[in-house]
């Protein structure tokens, strides 16, 4: 019966984060609708996918991909953030 | 008797086609690697021959691009990255942990079919002409400029990247899971330790590479990106990119050889490595730093200044670990009894050359100094001493190690020392006057130079000619030794490791029975 | 001899969800480059990327999440009953049907959306280029998945709840597909869609 609530959970989400796309917030509508998607994410991993009874090991799998890539986005934006205030003196204005 | 092994199995080439036999699949990938090796060499050796005289006079400008990026394709996807890791570790791993086979066995003859795709469509492209954008396919050459045969050998890349993720996740479960009962993590070789980190930059990086190849491939295609411009995008995400896996791949070249250097020099000075557990941790420090240091290709690429500087400390930080290895392979040999057998000639090689090869990169990590050396023949000498130097040497010496169990048979030992002298003679003496031209100014990627560079230049090619003799001598007395060599005992080396408890060849399955572990690796006496 | 390098099917089950999750990991990176590329072109050209966002099929789009996340419910339960022995076949069926449905609509909206993007230019072709792209690579990886659990659907016999690795492992890559999805649709149907 878990995976029935899940769906529900599920299917709340993508109300809530339909809805909330028509509420003018500003740079707040990509924050929550990231939030909802990653609490989306959350429930299909932990419920669905059975990462709630799982071990160390794959809880580490499953968290290592996306780690990777906030390294990725992390580390770049170092130079994609710091352009204008840092910009090297061959480079163009 | 009627003992068989491996080899004798099947002798079809229908039972070698359809193996499921790790070994089987890494004297596959052997085979395979090798004709790739004298292929990519064939194009470093047009090159040399170009370089003898300051005139472009042997190719065009245009045919010497081309060569210098079929050069560094091949030599980079199609037999570096695989080297170590497909052949001796498809070989080793199963064998060093005391299991039948690796943990998904089809799924590893899948690799090496993908491998040989890859390298058809990249032969396709050679054929049809060539590639001139360098193996780093920088946009917006490689998307809008380039008229030659792009697409093809993006594809090819693209399919061998996943032969390397396969293998890579195979490594990395057999290793979890097909241990034999004793073996804990601390027990294990560090040849084990090498390749699970290996691994898991196989499985980190190398798609990254992939996708970033395809959106080169579907930008030039469609002539709309995410690169271009025109439409709001930035060529440097390209290298962003590109350099994230770039990067890491080079440590998938040379972790590997740090472990077999860490399986050699143990075994012919009769002492155990000093340190294990710092070269455990060192192996995954270098695999994990290894990932955040890629900016430093880009420093002046017009990147952020801020950014220079993060990578630069950073790229500092990673020889930390590189160096804590250094220092342990020396102090394993501090009062032992050494043997100059012919893999540890390689094995030495190895450690020297990429001492020097690493501290060329401390210079290069030097945001001031990478200015006047980067897109120089510095960095050329940099890496060819750490991926030749290093990695190509612990490869050759890997095989004559283990080429007693992988055959049956032993090598001629004089020979084979005179190879490993010959090619460390002769790689030095190529690549060391590259560090004085890079040095002096001569620029990478050029079939002509100044006068006055020409006779570091005459060096280098000559010294290419003797490496290649190197390189040629174990193909000639190695193939031999399969028809003639002396058979193989279980443990020619008296060399500890649950792969020489077993016969030589080993038997399909390995083991006869189950092998136990009680006891560390490298439990070597250093009296006998 | 055993011939397997395993010694057991819980050995093997367990080498078999290891091999799925990290090859989960390998997919999360290959989609990076993807999602690096997207979120530059978010924050360097925001309204060139709302422009684009406003052209997209929501009612479509919104459908289709509804449909895959179902989808996954019906996989989901399908492992459950591999893990019973119980029937899995009607719960394989139904999973590969919301799948083909998903990607009939999906198809649907590329055709209605192909002019706008093939006139757009400068950043809304930039916006295009990675919603082909990325729904693009989605829907590959879905159509794999759906050929899979039909295949797993034409074998359903041979698992059992003393074996049925297969299944859950299957389950893992549909609800990766999913999961994918949940963050592509608020990305290119939910931007500013007040203003719409």
């Amino acid at each position: 019966m878990t995976y029935f609530f899940t769906w529900a959970g599920l299917m709340i989400c993508l109300a809530a984060t339909l809805a909330s796309s028509y509420v003018p917030m500003g740079a707040w509508n990509s924050a929550t609708n990231m939030a909802i998607s990653v609490a989306k994410a959350l429930l299909i991993a932990l419920f669905f996918m059975h990462l709630r009874h799982a071990g160390a090991l794959l809880r580490i799998a499953a968290i290592t991909g996306l780690l990777w890539l906030a390294l990725l986005f992390g580390i770049s934006w170092t130079d994609f953030g710091t352009r204008s205030i840092s910009h090297a003196p061959w480079s163009a204005p | 008797m009627t003992v068989t092994n491996y080899l004798t199995e099947g002798f079809t080439l229908r039972s070698w086609l359809t193996t499921r036999d790790h070994k089987r699949i890494a004297i596959l990938y052997a085979v395979a690697i090798t004709a790739f090796f004298f292929l990519g060499g064939a194009a470093a050796s047009l090159m040399r021959l170009e370089l003898v005289t300051p005139q472009g006079d042997l190719v065009s400008a245009e045919t010497y691009n081309k060569l210098f990026t079929i050069h560094g394709v091949i030599m980079v996807w199609f037999f570096l990255i695989p080297s170590i890791p497909s052949v001796l570790g498809n070989f080793l791993v199963p064998l060093m942990i005391g299991a039948r086979d690796m943990a998904f066995p089809r799924l590893n003859l899948t690799s090496w079919y993908l491998f040989v795709l890859g390298g058809l469509f990249t032969v396709a492209a050679l054929i049809a002409g060539g590639v001139d954008t360098g193996w780093t396919f920088y946009v917006p050459y490689s998307t809008a400029y380039s008229q030659t045969n792009v697409i093809l050998v993006l594809v090819g890349v693209f399919i061998a990247g996943f032969s390397s993720i396969l293998t890579g996740l195979n490594i990395i479960v057999t290793v979890h899971k097909l241990r034999a009962p004793g073996l804990t993590w601390f027990r294990l070789p560090l040849f084990i330790w090498a390749s699970y980190a290996t691994s898991l930059i196989l499985l980190l990086a190398t798609p990254v590479l992939a996708m970033t190849l395809a959106l080169v491939a579907l930008e030039r295609f469609f002539h709309v990106g995410i690169f271009d411009p025109a439409f709001g995008g930035d060529p440097l995400l390209f290298q962003h990119l590109f350099w994230f896996y770039s990067h890491p791949a080079v440590y998938i070249m040379v972790l590997p050889a740090m472990g077999v250097a860490s399986e050699i020099i143990p075994c012919f000075a009769r002492r155990p490595v000093f340190g294990y557990r710092f070269m455990a941790y060192a192996i995954l420090g270098i695999a994990s730093i290894g990932f955040l240091v890629w900016g430093h290709h880009m420093f002046v690429s017009g990147q952020s200044m801020y950014a220079g500087m993060v990578f630069s400390m950073l790229s500092f930080l990673v020889a930390i670990p590189s160096a804590i290895k250094v220092f342990n392979w020396t102090a394993t040999l501090y009062k032992g009894s050494i043997v100059f057998s012919a893999p540890m000639l390689y094995a030495l090689g190895f450690v020297g050359l990429f001492m020097i090869g690493g501290m060329t990169g401390l210079f290069l990590a030097a945001l001031a100094l990478d200015v006047h050396l980067t897109d120089t023949y510095f960095v050329i000498a940099h890496f060819h001493y750490i991926m030749v130097g290093g990695s190509v040497m612990a490869y050759l010496g890997a095989i004559h190690f283990w080429w007693p169990k992988i055959s049956g048979r032993m090598y001629p030992e004089m020979l084979g020392r005179i190879a490993a002298i010959t090619v460390f003679f002769g790689f030095n003496l190529t690549f060391f006057p590259q560090y004085l031209l890079g040095w002096l100014g001569m620029p990478r990627r050029y079939h002509e130079y100044p006068p006055e560079f020409q006779l570091l230049n005459l060096f280098s090619s000559a010294g290419a000619a003797v490496l290649a003799i190197g390189y040629v001598l174990p193909l000639v007395y190695l193939t031999w030794s399969l028809l003639r060599g002396a058979r193989a005992p279980a443990n020619p080396w008296h060399a500890t490791g649950l792969e020489w408890q077993t016969t030589s060849p080993p038997p399909q399955h390995n083991f006869e029975r189950e092998p136990h572990v009680t006891q560390g690796p490298y439990a070597y006496d250093p009296v006998r | 001899m055993p011939t397997t390098p395993f010694d057991s099917t819980l050995e093997r089950r367990e080498a078999d969800l290891l091999g799925m999750w990290a090859f989960l990991a390998t997919e999360v990176v290959f989609f990076g480059p993807l999602f690096f590329g997207y979120v530059h072109g978010r924050l360097v050209q925001p309204q060139a990327f709302v422009e684009g966002s406003h052209h997209m099929h929501i009612v479509l789009g919104t459908l289709n999440t509804a449909i895959l996340m179902t989808s996954s419910l019906t996989m989901a339960l399908g492992v459950r009953a591999a893990q019973k022995g119980a029937r899995v076949r009607i719960w394989l069926a139904l999973t590969a049907l919301f799948g083909l449905a998903f990607l009939g609509i999906k198809a649907t909206e590329w055709v209605l959306e192909l002019p706008d993007a093939a006139s757009a230019s400068g950043g809304e072709a930039r916006f295009y280029f990675l919603y082909y792209a990325m729904t693009g690579l989605h829907a590959i990886h879905l159509t794999l998945g759906v050929a899979l659990v039909a295949w797993l659907w034409l074998h359903a016999k041979r698992y059992s709840s003393a074996y049925h690795a297969p299944v859950e492992v299957m389950g893992l890559y549909w609800h990766f597909v999913d999961i994918v999805w949940v963050f592509l649709y608020p990305m290119f149907y939910l931007l500013e869609r007040y203003n719409a």
